[in-house]
């Protein structure tokens, strides 16, 4: 306190009291401040800890999807038809590969054909991420695996891993009825977003595979399990630094699917086309489960499961017999005389006597215009079983009015034509049955010019299963196990069950047709096989003892002709030739089994094309059933109708 | 009266008596704090001492011994040194310029061969010093409001437009909160204080279209919504939230912090020291940092308002408002509060030349404190 020094002490106290308050006041900021920090760690530890904590799971933990086994395919006796197989491939993984070129080398030297390839390899290897495999060969066989994997020590950076593949032991038999899987692309995605959802992850795995046709697609997702997923904790690179068992689930495997095919058959039935293009369909009469359902020619589905190479698929596609195009359940034809049971049936319907007779000379008049009938120079007298027998078309285009094509469209219909069924697969055509009310519809939706009335005329070709009639395969077969069944309107089936779980079957209407009406088409059709003069005597011998057939035969006229070129078969050019077809049904006097076959654009008709091959499938599937056989066993072989017997009835 | 010891004259110089005046809880919070430091650091490391843990542990022994030796230095050769060390600080800031080593898109180095050094932390000891020796010679009248303020206005602008320019955001602001906190305190009218709010409200936008670089905009934009550029920009508020918010109430346990642990969390040892501690000791642990903070801030304050010469109080309160600064921006940086302009956690992160200057900052505050009752009259005669 001396008073040397000047010191205003209002002016210490201004300076020094502003300073305390102000301070103060600076103090009291920066608390609020901490207490601001203080409020927001509340805030994202207290009240969203929860979301945090998640998105540290998230970020810390990734679900590694593993593709589940897909189910497997069986035929009716539990014979696989699509099952997975190993495919060993070796990949590289350039995080753990200190030296590219060594490891490179090594491989080459075990795997020689991926020499050419070693460009290609090291630049995905440098373009992928650090840390995933790089595919450098797929699908090695078992030697070059163990090759690999004996060296396994001295390829660092090297995995050599098994995958699953889907896989078809026999190939084209089932390649439109089971069908064949491929990998996901847009569409299946876009597929999916039109119903409003989200694809599951598991279709963005590589090893995914979806079905596109056959079963492999109608049944899908019974067949594709549920995915796994293998838990692993991740850094924030995605290395992988330790596995969480708990957080794992196990892939569930799909599905097994049984069907009611045969492989047996259905191999036999490929085997007997062999050049031919068409389709082939057999089918339990009683119950109506298919036990056939081919189409020729085919191709290999195991392909696809890879990737189908395009200039592969190109020939598939460019082919003139289709290959991809399934014949037996799509491929519309006319069905030429297969269809005179039908006609048969709707004249029986409308009143006419079976026993009335019809004079063929092997052309007919109608109005303005001449019918042919096959047999230049006609039949003779024909009464309906007859007219069955010998596939008279002169009788059904003089009676065919009497029933009106209404008529005959109504039988048809109920006898299968014009439908299609719940077969268990999708991709059938409903083919068509002309009638009046068809007519119309089909002028007013074509803009052309043409008369939207039936006139009867028109009903000649509908009789005799040309004109406008359309029918696949399969409708053929179920026309066929009706009348062989008489009294129930099968249909087809192909699933017996799925995971072990037989399907639901519905009851089955009752058809109207009376027996006797039933057993004079029935009689018509056993003369056809077993009647020396029955078109298809020859080639319907089953030599299975007592066991006989009884079939119809057909030569359709395609529509792919040349005005003016001669049609009919044995032309030169494939496409102008005409169809050949067959339907049958055995044993004929307790039937079992019913079968329609048909050669696209055959060579020699019918009788000769047709008859033989279904012969010899009918042959196959009575061989594989255990009844059929006892049967056989019991009787001796009867003294058959002798080919070189009776001379052919002159009418 | 009675003259205590302490009080007699002469007494006051003794070492031992110098050392008993030291703010030895101040100390211990600040050990506490950059004890909590090398524990985290043990933790983000894998469990080791190597490569940050040790470093931390030997140099925060270092520096603390510095701040006691500070702290026994006179503070009239801090008054003394207050103009060279900022005329020091501003050549070489120039001198950066010039010369400087461009490191990561930042000039802010100068390369002397044996260490490099950045001008930008000598700064910001620098402006403290000068200002408060500058508020020391004025009167309250001027510090109010006169047109000699120009002086100290520009003794603060002229480095934080250099460092701003380095770029050095985050410090330049440091620079710039710390300068007006002391005119603040030194009695500026609440006129242009008020003013001085307004025109910032102001400017902030204006600065964000005009001024600010692309990638300082970025920043901006990604705080404003973290979730747009998740991978890029974005990607270290949102790791940061997660971690943080993941550590609930109690914490994932030490050495259990997952983000950290898996590398999630980038820069885990510098900017983000704190989201780690968090995630691992959860909100009591980091709350409680937060609150050890406080405490040092209100201490200083406090040792601040202490002293008898004014020079003492605005440098005291100078080291305390950076300090201060420090904690409030990486704490709004990395709760998602404030744009990422890489500010580390004093005393807690990882790295010597913050971890030097702020030490030395406190040796500066002890000091004041041990000569407290020191009067300068180096002025127009007010204490």
């Amino acid at each position: 306190m001396s008073d040397r020094s000047p010191i205003q002490f209002n002016e210490v106290n201004e300076r020094q009291g502003s300073f305390l308050r102000r301070t103060f006041l600076l103090g009291g900021a920066a608390l609020a401040g901490l207490g601001v920090l203080g409020a927001r760690l509340a805030h994202l530890q207290l009240i969203d800890q929860r979301r945090y904590a998640l998105a540290a799971v998230a970020n810390r933990f990734n679900d590694r999807l593993q593709v589940a086994p897909r189910g497997l395919i069986v035929d009716r006796n539990g014979v696989m038809l699509a099952g997975n197989r190993p495919s060993f491939s070796v990949s590289v993984v350039r995080d753990v590969t200190p030296d590219l070129d060594a490891t490179l080398d090594l491989i080459v030297r075990l795997l020689p054909d991926t020499a050419e390839r070693r460009r290609r390899i090291i630049r995905e290897v440098n373009a992928a991420p650090r840390f995933v495999p790089v595919p450098v060969k797929t699908d090695l066989s078992w030697e070059e695996f163990a090759r690999v994997s004996l060296f396994v020590n001295e390829l660092p950076g090297v995995l050599a891993t098994m995958d699953e593949i889907r896989f078809y032991p026999f190939g084209g038999s089932f390649a439109h009825a089971v069908g064949y899987v491929a990998k996901i692309n847009e569409n299946d995605v876009e597929a999916v977003r039109e119903e409003g959802e989200e694809p599951p992850a598991i279709y963005y795995h590589p090893g995914f595979r979806i079905g596109r046709v056959g079963i492999e697609k109608s049944l899908d997702e019974d067949l594709r399990g549920r995915p796994g997923y293998q838990r692993v904790e991740v850094d924030a690179e995605g290395r992988v630094r330790g596995e969480d068992p708990e957080g794992s689930r196990t892939a569930v495997p799909g599905e097994e699917i049984r069907l009611t095919l045969d492989a047996d058959v259905q191999n036999r039935a490929l085997e007997v086309f062999g050049e031919e293009a068409g389709g082939c369909v057999v089918m339990d009469v009683r119950s109506g489960d298919v036990l056939c359902l081919v189409s020729a020619p085919s191709f290999d589905p195991n392909l696809f499961v890879g990737g189908v190479p395009s200039s592969v698929y190109s020939a598939w596609a460019d082919y003139e017999r289709r290959p991809l195009l399934d014949k037996a359940i799509y491929g519309t034809f006319p069905p030429g005389s297969t269809f005179k049971m039908t006609t048969a049936l709707a004249l029986l319907d409308a009143g006419v006597d079976p026993s009335e007779r019809v004079t063929c000379t092997g052309s007919y008049r109608y109005g303005s215009r001449t019918f042919r009938c096959w047999r230049r120079g006609g039949h003779g007298s024909m009464d309906m079983h007859n007219a069955i027998k010998n596939s008279c078309d002169t009788y059904f285009y003089h009676l065919c009015n009497r029933a009106g094509v209404d008529r005959i469209a109504r039988v048809a219909e109920t006898l299968g034509f014009g439908h299609t069924f719940a077969l268990g697969i999708s991709g059938q055509s409903a083919g068509t049955v002309p009638s009046t009310e068809w007519k119309r519809r089909y002028t007013e939706a074509t803009s052309w010019d043409d008369d939207p009335t039936w006139y009867p005329g028109e009903t000649l070709s509908v009789a005799i299963g040309q004109g406008a009639l359309a029918v696949n395969a399969l409708q053929l077969a179920v026309m066929t196990s009706r009348i062989a069944n008489g009294r129930k309107a099968v249909r087809p089936h192909m699933v017996r069950s799925v995971g072990g779980v037989d399907r639901p079957r519905e009851a089955f209407d009752d058809l109207p047709f009376p027996d006797q009406q039933l057993d004079i088409v029935r009689g018509g059709m056993a003369a056809v096989a077993n009647d020396v003069t029955g078109t298809a005597y020859r080639a319907s011998q089953l030599g299975l003892g007592d066991i006989l057939m009884a079939g119809k035969t057909g030569t359709a006229q395609s529509r792919d002709y040349r005005d003016g070129e001669s049609r009919g078969p044995r032309n030169a050019v494939w496409s102008r030739r005409d169809h050949a077809l067959f339907v049958a049904f055995a044993p004929h006097d307790a039937p079992r089994y019913a079968i329609s076959l048909i050669i696209q654009h055959a060579p020699a008709g019918g009788a000769a094309d047709a008859a033989p091959r279904a012969r010899e499938v009918m042959r196959t599937v009575l061989l594989k059933d255990p009844e059929m056989v006892a049967r056989m066993q019991r009787r001796p072989e009867p003294e058959g109708p002798n080919p070189q017997g009776e001379e052919l009835v002159q009418e | 009266m009675t003259a205590s010891a302490i009080s007699r004259p002469g007494e006051r110089d003794r070492l031992p008596v110098k050392l008993s005046q030291i703010d030895w809880r101040l100390a211990g919070l600040i050990a506490l704090v950059g004890g909590a430091g090398a524990m985290m650091l043990y933790s983000v490391a894998g469990e080791s001492w190597a490569p940050w843990a040790g470093n931390h542990l030997i140099r925060f022994s270092a520096v603390f011994l510095v701040m006691l030796g500070l702290a026994l230095v006179d503070v009239r050769w801090w008054y003394a040194a207050a103009y060279p060390l900022y005329a020091i600080g501003l050549l070489l800031l120039v001198a950066v310029e010039l010369f400087g080593e461009t490191r990561m898109g930042a000039t802010r180095w100068l390369d002397l061969g044996f260490t490099s050094l950045q001008p930008s932390e000598i700064m910001k000891l620098g402006i403290v010093l000068a200002l408060a020796r500058w508020y020391h010679g004025a009167s309250a009248q001027e510090a109010k409001w006169h047109w000699k303020l120009i002086i100290p206005a520009l003794m603060i602008a002229v480095p934080v437009v250099l460092v701003a320019h380095q770029p050095d955001l985050g410090t330049s602001l440091l620079i710039l909160f710390t300068g007006v906190a002391i005119m603040f305190a030194a009695g500026l009218s609440w006129r242009i204080v008020l003013t001085g709010i307004a025109g910032v409200l102001v400017v902030a936008p204006m600065m964000y279209f005009f001024v600010l670089h692309d990638y300082q905009r970025a920043r901006v934009d990604v705080l404003l919504n973290p979730e747009a550029d998740q991978s890029g920009a974005g990607y270290h508020i949102i790791q940061s939230k997660i971690a943080i918010g993941s550590g609930g109430l109690l914490g994932r346990g030490y050495g259990l912090g997952s983000q950290s642990q898996l590398e999630f969390l980038p820069e885990k040892q510098t900017d983000f020291i704190f989201p780690t501690l968090a995630e691992e000791f959860g909100f009591l642990g980091a709350f409680f940092l937060l609150m050890i903070y406080g405490a040092i801030i209100a201490i200083s304050l406090r040792i601040a308002s202490l002293s008898h010469n004014h020079f003492g109080r605005l440098a005291a309160a100078g080291v305390t408002a950076t300090f201060a600064l420090y904690v409030l921006i990486n704490g709004a940086m990395v709760m998602g509060l404030a744009p990422v302009v890489g500010v580390p956690m004093p005393l807690l992160s990882y790295g010597g030349t913050v971890m030097l200057t702020v030490m030395i900052g406190f040796g500066l505050i002890q000091s004041v404190r041990v000569h407290r009752y020191l009067e300068l009259p180096k002025s127009r005669g007010v204490i």
